[in-house]
């Protein structure tokens, strides 16, 4: 879902890119302001080894139909290991290390996909905490994270739809449903990969998720 | 420091094992952008190692695994750098 500056070409998409920019810098600004507030050292190595790892696992694609792929984008599986805030800083260096030494995703287009993949990503955390406020059963838990994480492609590419659109003479009547269709299926793979992930994190190491607020009370259920 | 060139191993071979597997179709946006025929113009940076390409190696798999390793390595040190700030803002925070 990175998009390139090869697809912003005119005006309107320059000013889009400029406001994306300024507003995603302002969210980054109030996460960092937020994520002081509960950081501790002891989340140190979760932050750089699961970024590190969701940097490899966004180069493996998986193909879809009609010759496209898709890819983890890993937002809402950093955000239930690492909580909102620092996973969209943990996001925004992914993002920042592929625009920078690879080219995925542009510098000028680098605003919306901060704000595509790390904040929607980040964000994604007080989803799956609304879903699982009433209930502390484990499946209901996972299947939360699967559609959370299904919503956040979904919405990431509604609103690449929108971002794209003034690079295409169909405009956003072409972009929007071609990108909901696509993301639609590489939503189930991210679901799918990301509850993999989280499970599999559970069983491994309790303890990693044992102190995330999201969790309490969970874990010992297991 | 230990624990950092572990996770680094693992995900290496994590990369060398799937990377051959991993699907070359675009992605949904670049098929998107293909289907519909964006006019797609020069990028004004191309970055070091476009598309995930090591330098001159020629044999693409081990390009692409080196490419990958790197961006690993990068990733990993910036995340250390960011916390490493982060907990020093805390101190300072907790001393005034």
């Amino acid at each position: 879902m990175h998009i390139s500056d090869g697809l912003i070409l005119n005006n309107t998409s320059l000013v889009l890119a400029i406001m994306m920019w300024v507003l995603s810098i302002g969210i980054f600004a109030w996460s960092w302001k937020k994520a002081l507030q509960t950081y501790t050292r002891s989340i140190t190595a979760l932050l750089a080894i699961s970024s590190a790892f969701v940097f490899a696992a966004q180069m493996i694609n998986f193909p879809i139909l009609f010759g496209s792929s898709g890819h983890l984008v890993g937002g809402t599986f950093l955000a239930v290991l690492l909580g909102p805030y620092v996973a969209i800083l943990s996001m925004t260096l992914v993002l920042g290390m592929q625009a920078l030494f690879f080219a995925d995703g542009g510098i000028v287009a680098f605003g919306m996909n901060m704000f595509n993949m790390a904040i929607i990503g980040g964000l994604s955390y007080f989803l799956i905490k609304a879903l699982t406020r009433k209930s502390s059963s484990q499946k209901w838990f996972i299947s939360s994270v699967f559609i959370t994480s299904w919503i956040s492609v979904m919405l990431g590419a509604v609103i690449t739809s929108f971002e794209i659109a003034p690079a295409f003479s169909g405009g956003l009547a072409v972009t929007l449903p071609s990108m909901l269709l696509l993301h639609g299926i590489i939503g189930v793979g991210e679901g799918a990969l990301t509850t993999v992930l989280i499970t599999s994190i559970q069983r491994l190491n309790p303890t990693i998720l044992g102190g995330l607020s999201l969790l309490k009370g969970r874990i010992d259920k297991t | 420091m230990k624990k950092y060139l572990i996770a680094t191993i693992i995900i290496a071979i994590f990369l060398v094992v799937l990377i051959p597997f991993a699907s070359s179709n675009p992605d949904g946006l670049e098929k998107v952008a293909i289907t519909y025929g964006a006019e797609e113009h020069q990028s004004i940076w191309n970055g070091i190692m476009a598309d995930y390409s090591f330098f001159s190696i020629g044999n693409q798999y081990f390009s692409t695994i080196l490419a990958g390793i790197f961006g690993v390595v990068a990733v990993l040190v910036a995340g250390l750098v960011l916390s490493k700030v982060m907990t020093s803002n805390d101190k300072r925070a907790k001393k005034r």
